[in-house]
């Protein structure tokens, strides 16, 4: 990982309060996280301050994220949450995330949303801080104002007392706790101490607070606080509502001096004012489960309290938090003392989108990549008009990375400044080089007269390779490589590569996704159709060398259903041992001569075919992940449509369907680090071609991708070709068993290969396998067993047979 | 090889005279029947003793016979003609090689007998080899790819080394009679020979004993262990066989090469297209389109649609 994206703050505003004249909780998330699983199975959640199952680390933050009530003011008729300073004066607070990728690492992405910045400067305060004792007897209460403003004293010890209950709240699990700010063990001024209870008194739980200090023995005090708690009619109703966008409801001081009769009034005005505000605003997206959840809780306490519409604040932004809307926030209750409960949420409504490109040193600059190409992988939900969802924000970062134009991605919620409640989008994109040219070299030491390596021997190979992306800032790119290993003679195995990428046919605003592609390329490759059967003699191998150039149009219609048409125009030679052109694969015959006479290894019979060929291939793809085990449908057709023009007049249809099925056989809960479930994988491929054939074009059987336990094309090289499978998965630990049973036949179409290879190879055109095997990260480890000669074998393969 | 002039069958005044007699009979019968020309196709595998069979049926000394190794790497005919009747016996070398079929010596055979009517082949094999294996499969199988199936209707099974004392527990014919039934049995199935076909033209049975120790009669005659003579019997057999009611085999270019594969179907190919584009194309689109409509959403998604309804 070599660019990690800077660490990310983020501070929402959320609810600024103009009575509490407290600063708005600024409340940020570090988001230091270079990498996100890319795995959906994975629950990316991040844990942001509000989610209680990680109170324990977050408590330092939401320490300061104490509640105000307008207790004063209309009977308590709003309720906002607001905070103090942090003690420390730092930002902390909750809400928000952001995260980034340094793409050129390439490496998985992990999701630790950690809040560490917020806990670094609480414990500056708690250690290494010298305190004075209190220099007064033991076990006497001296009120707050006694205390001298130049010590630093030591808390021991924090109680709480209820005054209405007329008990010491016990127990760091209650929820007043978190309002003060104080800690056992922290040392204080008397000016903290004064301005700590000052927060408290105007936060709002509370009708009355008091802070008594009990001098201990060994200097230090112990802090009671005793208080009223606030209370409120018992309500029946819930209702939530997303006030995002919205002005706050502003309220107008109460003049002391007002008669009853204005207060009625007054009164009256607030709950008209509220009762249209709720009407104006948008439904939420808390649903009905969580909502009977909070009305069920309104029911079972009676009386609503302060404590209570905490831990209800608590479960709605819990619930938002894991859903992803990492930037809402509950804001207020309102209507209190009524019969329902109005849950006042800003959901984090997107306001902008905006995409900016960085420089190598960070700066804002214009970038080369036109703004489009970008706009069309953000899904929608990141558009205006939408709420912030974290998914969607991954989502967006895995699309744009999909482009692989750029180094650095970044997708940032920002508030709004101009518009409360508003969240503005930022994606700040690094861009790639858009040109590259490299050029390798390698020696492979040849052993020459005694297995000495000799300076002759010594060839000099590489790679000249070159790169120029995204032509126009339309992704277009060239991409080409020159490989030889021999640079002094590089006629003699010149393997070259040439790519040009023409995305977004159609128009790169028209969501119909095609992709022009041409390219210009040679191979080389090991017949499998001239091998031998099992215990027949070493076979002289074929090499059928291809160079052509081909043209196609991929469309997308998912991310991996696509279908593809184009021409390809290619030479094909077929060479022997030598590299010399060959017309007939050649056996050993039990004399120990060779037999020449072997099937013909071209179309023209001269040993090279020139053709042109249109091709097509449709690929229905809808597998996805669950807990990292492939489930659904694959089925690929596959189509050569030979034109008649080349050596011969080729004409041909040659089709292939293949079609695999991954059937879960349980079902189970998605989930990171939850077991996968069985599957049953199921496997049919058909093969045929009417028309010419020559025998690079026939179908083999046998192999690590057709029948296993057997060599590629040792079964033979067909016409026709029947291919089934089936493999059971069953988990085990991080990984999973397999047994499978396969078969292959060419339907008795061996004979109708020009030549008739498969026996003149001695080979039985047909087979079946059977097996197990485990996998072992990429590696399979398999052992299969051939039904044809009844032996078996461990074979150990790279990648998956499906 | 076909300019090869027919000689006299001077042989076959070496027979005995009742062999000789019968021979004439059956040879008359024939001519009757319109067949001046008989063409015989001695195939099987080596050592069997296809080339003594030749110099027995013919009465002299056409084939070299060693016994200890094969020499015919190439195929042979003789011709020989007794009283305006032709007679053609084809020797051709064995068909296995190094535990497999010899393509090779197939494909020399075929190229041997271009242009060439076969009226009977003559199945090789030893009435005293026990066992019957996949290769013998294969080679029937080979015979059969190589003249079509039809070449079953005009041919018999040939059982050499005739004179045997079979093994412990069996008397001669029930020994005869097992091994002809499991080599019938090999055939049929390696040429696929259904019930209906075998029934309506059974492949026959006759033995031969090439050995200068064979046993004669009074008259002089080779005989069988079960006392009848073999010479005039298979005669007789391949006469029956060429009256069966099937056609002789003409052997041209076609047979030989058999149907171009490459040919086959080509005629088809725009309909096979189109029925490629409008239904596996098509119908895979529109199982894509399907994929896409029922593509499970994450909830966030559904609720930004409207989709939710406040139902989680």
């Amino acid at each position: 990982m070599a660019l990690l994206s800077p660490t990310r703050f983020l501070q929402i505003h959320t609810s600024a309060v103009p009575r509490s004249r407290k600063p708005s909780p600024s409340v940020s998330c570090s988001a230091e996280n270079p990498d996100l699983d890319l795995s959906p199975a994975r629950s990316s959640i991040p844990s942001l301050p509000a989610a209680p199952s990680d109170r324990k680390s977050n408590l330092t933050v939401f320490a300061s994220a104490t509640a105000a009530i307008c207790a004063a003011a209309g009977g308590g008729f709003l309720f906002h949450f607001s905070s103090p300073p942090p003690p420390s004066g730092g930002g902390i607070g909750g809400g928000g995330g952001g995260w980034g990728w340094g793409s050129d690492g390439g490496g998985f992405w992990n999701n630790v949303f950690s809040p560490l910045p917020a806990s670094a400067s609480e414990d500056d305060q708690v250690s290494g801080v010298e305190w004075d004792s209190h220099g007064l007897p033991a076990n006497i209460i001296v009120q707050l104002s006694k205390l001298s403003g130049l010590k630093r004293y030591k808390i021991s010890e924090i109680l709480f007392f209820d005054r209405r209950r007329s008990s010491t709240v016990v127990g760091t699990e209650d929820s007043f706790f978190e309002m003060v700010s104080l800690r056992p063990g922290g040392v204080y001024t008397k000016v903290q101490l004064q301005k700590e209870l000052e927060s408290l008194a105007t936060c709002g739980m509370f009708e009355r607070v008091d802070l008594d200090c009990k001098t201990k023995a060994d200097g230090t005090l112990a802090l009671t606080v005793s208080f009223v708690e606030s209370t409120w009619q018992g309500a029946e109703s819930f209702q939530c509502i997303n006030v995002g966008l919205m002005q706050q409801s502003k309220q107008v001081e109460m003049d002391l001096d007002m008669t009853d009769k204005e207060k009625l009034e007054y009164i009256r005005m607030q709950e008209r004012d509220y009762r249209r505000r709720i009407e104006r605003s948008r439904s939420c997206l808390l649903p009905e489960p969580v909502q009977d959840e909070v009305v069920s809780m309104l029911r079972d306490q009676g009386k609503v309290t302060a404590r209570l519409l905490q831990r209800i604040r608590d479960r709605v932004q819990r619930w938002y938090h894991d859903e992803g809307y990492a930037c809402a926030q509950v804001v207020n209750f309102g209507n209190l003392n009524t019969r329902q409960v109005v849950c006042e949420v800003v959901e984090g409504d997107i306001t902008q989108l905006s995409v900016q490109f960085l420089d190598k040193l960070g700066n804002v600059c214009e970038g080369n990549t036109q703004l489009a190409v970008i706009h069309r992988e953000l899904p929608n939900q990141l558009r205006p008009g939408h709420v912030f969802n974290i998914e969607a924000g991954k989502q967006a970062l895995r699309n744009i990375n999909s482009l692989s134009l750029f180094s650095n991605i970044e997708v940032n919620p920002r508030p709004d400044e101009k518009s409360e409640g508003g969240i503005i989008v930022e994606i700040k994109l690094k861009e790639l080089e858009q040109k590259s040219a490299e050029v390798s070299t390698e020696w492979s030491i040849a052993p020459g007269s005694f297995g000495r390596p000799t300076l002759t021997s010594i060839q000099p190979g590489g790679t000249v390779s070159f790169e120029h992306r995204n032509i126009n800032g339309l992704n277009r790119s060239i991409v080409g490589s020159v490989t030889s290993s021999n640079l002094i003679n590089p006629q003699d195995d010149l393997s070259f590569k040439i790519d040009y990428v023409h995305p977004y046919v159609d128009g790169v605003t028209n969501p119909r996704n095609r992709t022009f592609r041409a390219s210009c390329f040679n191979s080389r490759k090991l017949s499998p159709v001239f091998t031998g059967g099992p215990g027949a003699d070493e076979v002289p191998p074929v090499w059928i060398d291809r160079a052509g150039i081909k043209a196609n149009i991929t469309e997308n219609f998912t991310r991996q259903s696509k279908f593809t048409y184009g021409l390809v125009m290619e030479e094909i030679s077929t060479r022997d041992e030598t590299s010399s052109v060959c017309t007939h694969g050649v056996r050993a015959l039990p004399s120990g001569g060779l037999s020449m006479d072997g099937p013909p290894t071209t179309l023209s019979g001269t040993g090279t075919d020139r053709m042109v060929f249109a091709q097509a291939n449709i690929t229905r793809d809808n597998t996805r992940f669950i807990n990292g085990a492939v489930v659904g449908q694959r089925d690929v057709f596959q189509l050569d449509q030979g034109l008649g023009i080349g050596s011969n007049y080729p004409f041909f249809n040659r089709h292939q369907l293949s079609s695999t099925r991954f059937i879960q056989l349980r079902s189970v809960e998605e989930g990171a680090g939850k077991l996968p479930p069985p599957i049953l994988v199921m496997h049919g491929h058909y093969g045929g071609c009417v028309g010419d054939l020559p025998s690079y074009d026939a179908f083999t059987l046998g192999g690590p991708y057709s029948v296993r336990g057997y060599n590629m094309g040792e079964l033979g090289a067909c016409r026709n070709i029947l291919e089934l499978a089936a493999e059971l998965r069953v988990p085990i630990r991080n990984t999973y068993i397999y047994s499978f049973i396969e078969h292959g036949t060419d339907l008795g179409s061996s004979k109708d290969v020009k030549g008739n290879p498969t026996e003149f190879f001695r080979r039985v055109g047909h087979g079946s396998s059977y097996g197990a095997g485990v996998k072992l990260g990429m590696v399979r480890a398999e052992y299969a067993v051939d039904n044809n000669s009844g032996t078996g074998a461990i074979f150990f393969r790279f990648g998956e047979r499906f | 090889m076909a300019a090869q002039i027919a000689r006299e069958w001077s042989g076959i005044q070496q027979f005995p005279v009742a062999t000789q007699n019968k021979l004439h009979e059956l040879l008359g019968k024939l001519k009757l029947e319109n067949v001046s020309t008989l063409t015989i196709l001695l195939m099987g595998k080596g050592g069997v003793g296809k080339s003594s069979t030749v110099n027995s049926i013919l009465g002299e000394r056409v084939a070299t016979v060693n016994a200890f190794q094969s020499e015919g790497l190439r195929p042979m005919m003789c011709s020989r003609t007794r009283a305006g009747f032709t007679l053609n016996i084809i020797d051709t070398p064995g068909l296995v090689e190094g535990g497999y079929v010899n393509e090779q010596a197939i494909e020399i055979i075929k190229r041997f007998l271009l242009n060439k009517i076969i009226d009977v082949l003559l199945y090789v094999d030893r009435l005293d080899a026990y066992r019957v294996d996949s290769l013998d499969k294969q080679i029937i199988k080979a015979i059969t790819d190589t003249f079509g199936k039809r070449i079953w209707q005009r041919s018999l099974v040939v059982l050499t080394h005739a004179q045997l004392s079979p093994p412990d527990g069996l008397n001669y014919d029930e020994f005869f009679n097992k091994r002809s039934e499991t080599l019938l049995k090999c055939i049929r199935s390696g040429a696929r020979i259904n019930k209906q076909e075998f029934e309506d033209f059974p492949i026959h049975v006759a033995l031969v004993e090439n050995s200068g120790r064979c046993n004669t009669n009074a008259d002089g005659e080779k005989i069988l262990p079960g006392g009848t003579a073999w010479i005039p019997q298979l005669v007789e057999v391949i006469t029956t066989v060429i009256a069966n009611g099937s056609k002789p085999i003409m052997v041209d270019q076609k047979l030989i090469e058999g149907p171009n594969p490459n040919e086959r179907g080509k005629f088809f190919i725009p309909l096979i297209l189109a029925f490629q584009y409008f239904f596996i194309i098509k119908g895979i689109q529109r199982a894509i389109k399907r994929d896409i409509e029922t593509e499970s959403r994450p909830a966030w998604e559904l609720r930004d649609m409207g989709l939710a309804e406040g139902r989680f």
